[in-house]
């Protein structure tokens, strides 16, 4: 029922239809689907109950940054539904909730919510003793999300160590780039991704891409991942590793896990390219399920070819945004409108104008209060904002709709780069903590380096050119390559710096100022 | 500037502050908490926060079951719930050596009045049922051993203590520490120099330096020590199990986490970098101990140091320079023995008289004999 059958650009090449179970409940699957995005076909909002006030908890992010959609899968507990592709026979169950994640009793912790306020449990019920002993066994019983195994894996656990010249972390444009020019030059590498394919972000790109025609503008974002691919695979001494998440880097050696392997990776150098994590937005309800990322959104849509819902508000006039808009009109969606902080509309001029001739209204200088509804969103409330940020009374105005895509930018992921040792520096142009680097993309710890979203928020194209670059340089400092290898890495970095001439440039320009060095 | 205090305090952890606001308690008027990064900034905000008083020597065994008794009481004490736990400690052995040794301690403990029991594999199994028992020779179980948080315990000693006027200050490092003739005029604290007749080392695992700073060589070292945590899960398990023949341990905190170590380092170092050596170890051994556990993904995983001695116990009490009294060395173990160690350094620096319980852990005793503490873990 929520699975699109027709779309204008994306063909949805589902697998074998199978069954799942979801709280015991048979429910129709296809292989090649994530259990979020199964569920959400079968209409299941709610897949599970917060922590603490037992609020309901849907998907957000869809790529496994924010642990919304945690439940127990097989037995095991808080999987990330939306990182597990489904099998015939499956059974998923609902965490934290008595009898059921539609009626969860302890759903009256959320309206007893002035009791609890933060550190609550350090500072109230200390006397009588006795009180206190039988409130410490009792919030023990409402602690903790998921149950312990039920039973013991019986697949065994298998260990495995690697040496390779490079290692590289993440496999979306950059990630993909640097191996493609380093694998050129004839070094070993290894390029990890934790998703079960290659592209990054690029995989739920639709549209046509903006840039410059020689870095695959004008190419859909879809297309330009399977170039990506194709090349890549053509290398015997690239040696792509999926469904592989990296989890920390110990003095320069990388930790991971694929399936039941624990693999140790010993490189001689280290690409981080793991991209970025969307943010959210602080308003009431924000965590009701259909309140998505936008990202998230167009996962469940063009890779799944899952519908999000009927009626879509969104939240943030990006490039992202507008771009969004398009592809649920496009999917056959209804978009209520799209409401912008900022007086004027923040992507380009060429998305805006399209999205405006479909008539959808654009609501400049207003943010969203609100979200409706206790189990699903039903409806959102925006309100106008004055030239100080402050809301305007009585400006207050409904909107009627069933999701919220929440636009409002990127995070780099900055963990690993922090593992490693590299000297980190809050750059809000650049979107939050990045390292410092110099200009072939080397961090401050010799050996590790950086590229794409993950060195700070930009876009697919100057992406591959970072990757490009940060392959090239690893490559040559272990003796690939020739002068020739030096020419072209030092073309790359001019590149990079016209690219961002523009006036979308300046602002990127003025963060790189504070890291690179 | 310069600063007139009865009693500097070097070290704002679990032990530093428990003896500030018992020397406060006590009447001391003037006393400074000296701490060169955040509160708990040392082991205290990284340890198990274990509890027993299942010991292999009469001294531990008396102070430790003295400390038990004030844990009992110590949300009370502080107005803090610091969430206090008794789900007993389980030892287990998987060698006919370490069996032995366990039914040795049980019974010193037990002459000492101490509840400890034997226990079988079946009955370890009672008491926890997803233990695997293939191996296992038998164990030991004291039901009223438990946990605490670390947090509130630090946090709660250090409010108490500000309530009754104790002094603290935070990222304030001691460079130096003044002797004159043989006792201790004050110490050298940021760009400040502080008077006062008593310094006391809680310096956790930098209590050498503070040592080298007063002209004493002690015989400290720090270790590092690794620890993880899982994701949060339903309670599950009770007491905090201990496999001494791995030199595993894990428990399961209030907030649902199974939070555990593994002995994994020896060589002196202040380094507390997380080693992916020390994940796998324990890995290994959990899953050996809880087949199930395999399904449970860790979350975060974090290092401390242990200030060891040679006996593995801790010093207590005062040195041949006045005024300069000790509080450290305490391996894996100064959390659980915070309250009374304060209670009994602060009555020494009050009135002069050295408790009995805390009298076989003299500064000086290294130069004697060694009986070293046998059961080295959280
Ligand atoms: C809606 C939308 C529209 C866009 N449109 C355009 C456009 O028109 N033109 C343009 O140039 N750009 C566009 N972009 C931006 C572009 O998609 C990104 O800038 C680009 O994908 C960044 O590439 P990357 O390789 O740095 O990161 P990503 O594409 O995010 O790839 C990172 C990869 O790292 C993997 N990873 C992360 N952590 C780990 C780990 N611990 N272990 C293993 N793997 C890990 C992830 O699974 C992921 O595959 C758009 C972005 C969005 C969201
Ligand atoms: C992983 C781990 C698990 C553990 N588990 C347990 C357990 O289960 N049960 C238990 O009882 N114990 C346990 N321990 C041991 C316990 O944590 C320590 O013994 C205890 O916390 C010591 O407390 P402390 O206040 O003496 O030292 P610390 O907490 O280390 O405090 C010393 C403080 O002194 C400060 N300092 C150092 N030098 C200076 C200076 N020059 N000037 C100013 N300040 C300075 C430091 O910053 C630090 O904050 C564990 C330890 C570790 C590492
Ligand atoms: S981790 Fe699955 S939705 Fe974010």
């Amino acid at each position: 029922m929520g699975r699109l059958q027709e779309h204008p650009v994306v063909q949805f090449r589902r697998g074998k239809k199978v069954t799942i179970y979801f709280d015991g409940k048979p429910m129709e699957a296809y292989e090649g689907e994530t259990v979020a995005a199964a569920l959400y076909a079968n209409g299941v909002r709610i897949f599970s109950r917060s922590f603490k006030y037992h609020r309901p908890r849907g998907f957000f992010c869809a790529i496994g940054k924010c642990s919304s959609c945690m439940m127990e899968v097989d037995g095991i507990p808080n999987v990330r539904t939306c990182k597990v592709y489904v099998r015939d026979g499956m059974q998923i169950r609902s965490q934290n909730s008595y009898p059921d994640v539609n009626n969860d009793i302890l759903g009256v912790f959320d309206r007893l919510d002035f009791m609890f306020p933060h550190g609550f449990h350090y500072k109230k019920f200390i006397r009588p003793s006795f009180l206190r002993l039988f409130f410490v066994n009792s919030m023990r019983k409402f602690t903790g999300l998921g149950n312990f195994p039920k039973e013991e894996i019986k697949e065994r656990g298998r260990e495995e160590t690697l040496e390779c010249d490079i290692a590289i972390i993440g496999a979306g444009p950059a990630g993909l780039s640097s191996a493609i020019y380093a694998g050129e030059l004839g070094a070993d590498i290894c390029l990890m991704d934790e998703n079960p394919r290659v592209g990054g972000q690029l995989v739920k790109q639709t549209h046509r891409f903006f840039g410059s025609a020689e870095h695959g503008a004008g190419t859909r974002g879809i297309k330009i991942a399977e170039n990506l691919e194709k090349k890549v695979r053509e290398f015997d001494n690239v040696n792509i590793s999926l469904n592989t998440g990296v989890f920390g880097i110990y003095d320069g050696t990388i930790g991971a896990v694929k399936d039941n392997t624990l693999i140790e990776i010993k490189p001689k150098k280290i690409i981080i390219a793991t991209g970025a994590y969307e943010r959210t937005l602080i308003f009431e309800n924000n965590d009701l399920p259909g309140v998505y990322g936008a990202g998230g959104v167009q996962t469940l849509m063009n890779v799944y070819g899952v519908k999000p819902g009927d009626t879509g508000l969104i939240v943030g006039s990006g490039n992202v945004g507008l771009i969004l808009t398009y592809q649920l009109l496009q999917a056959g969606v209804d978009v209520a409108g799209i409401v912008e902080a900022m007086p004027v509309i923040g992507g380009y001029f060429v998305h805006a104008a399209k999205v405006r001739r479909l008539g959808i209204p654009i609501y400049t200088s207003h943010t969203i209060k609100k979200a409706y509804g206790s189990k699903r969103v039903e409806g959102a409330q925006i309100v106008a904002l004055d030239d100080k940020w402050q809301e305007v009374p009585g400006s207050e105005r409904d909107i009627s709709c069933d999701f919220i895509c929440i636009s409002v930018g990127l995070s780099p992921t900055h963990e690993l780069l922090y593992q490693a040792g590299a000297e980190m520096r809050f750059v809000p142009e650049l979107g939050g903590f990045v390292p410092v680097r110099n200009r072939y993309m080397e961090t401050s710890r010799e050996g590790v380096y950086v590229a794409g979203d993950a060195a700070g928020i930009e876009e697919a194209s100057t992406a591959m050119i970072e990757g490009r670059i940060a392959g090239l340089d690893s490559a040559i400092k272990l003796g690939y390559g020739d002068k020739e290898a030096e020419e072209m890495r030092d073309k790359f970095v001019s590149d990079l710096e016209e690219m961002r001439r523009g006036p979308f440039g300046a602002r990127i320009l003025k963060g790189l100022e504070k890291v690179v060095v | 500037m310069k600063m007139k205090a009865d009693v500097a305090v070097i070290g704002g952890g679990v032990t530093g502050l428990s003896i500030a606001y018992n020397l406060a308690k006590q009447g001391i008027e003037k006393v400074v908490v000296l701490e060169k990064r955040y509160l708990g900034a040392g082991s205290s905000g990284r340890c198990a926060g274990g509890i027993r008083e299942q010991f292999s020597t009469e001294p531990m065994i008396k102070l430790a079951r003295k400390s038990l008794d004030m844990y009992e009481k110590l949300s009370d004490e502080l107005n803090f719930n610091i969430l206090f736990r008794q789900g007993g400690y389980l030892f287990l052995a998987f060698n006919e050596d370490d069996m032995s040794e366990i039914r040795e301690h049980v019974r010193l403990q037990n002459s000492l009045g101490v509840g400890s029991r034997i226990v079988t594999p079946e009955e370890a199994r009672e008491i926890f049922p997803e233990l695997n028992t293939d191996g296992m020779v038998g164990g030991a179980f004291n039901r009223r051993d438990g946990i605490a948080f670390p947090f509130p315990v630090v946090w709660g000693y250090a409010r108490a203590g500000e309530r009754l006027g104790v002094e603290i200050r935070k990222f304030t490092e001691v460079r130096d520490i003044i002797v004159e003739n043989g006792s201790v005029k004050g110490v050298v604290a940021g760009e400040e120099r502080i008077d006062c007749d008593f310094v006391v080392n809680a310096a956790g695992g930098w209590s050498k330096k503070i040592y080298e700073m007063a002209g004493l060589k002690s015989f400290n070292t720090p270790v590092k020590h690794e620890i993880l945590a899982t994701e949060p899960l339903k309670p599950f398990l009770e007491p905090m199990i201990v496999n001494i023949s791995a030199g595993l341990y894990f428990n399961q905190s209030m907030r649902g986490e199974i939070i555990g170590g593994i002995g994994t380092h020896s060589e002196p170092s202040t380094d507390v970098s997380s080693s992916f050596e020390f994940v796998k170890k324990f890995a290994r051994e959990i899953v050996r101990l809880v087949p199930k556990i395999r399904g449970v993904k860790v979350l975060r995983q974090w290092a401390g140091l242990y200030d060891m001695t040679p006996d593995a116990q801790p010093v207590l009490g005062e040195t041949e320079i006045e005024g300069f009294i000790q509080a450290n060395g305490f391996s894996g173990h100064g959390f659980m023995l915070a309250p009374v160690v304060g209670e009994l350094i602060a009555k020494l620096i009050a009135t002069g008289k050295v408790d009995p319980l805390i009298r076989p852990f003299g500064f000086n005793r290294f130069r004697d004999g060694i009986e070293p503490e046998h059961t080295v873990v959280g």
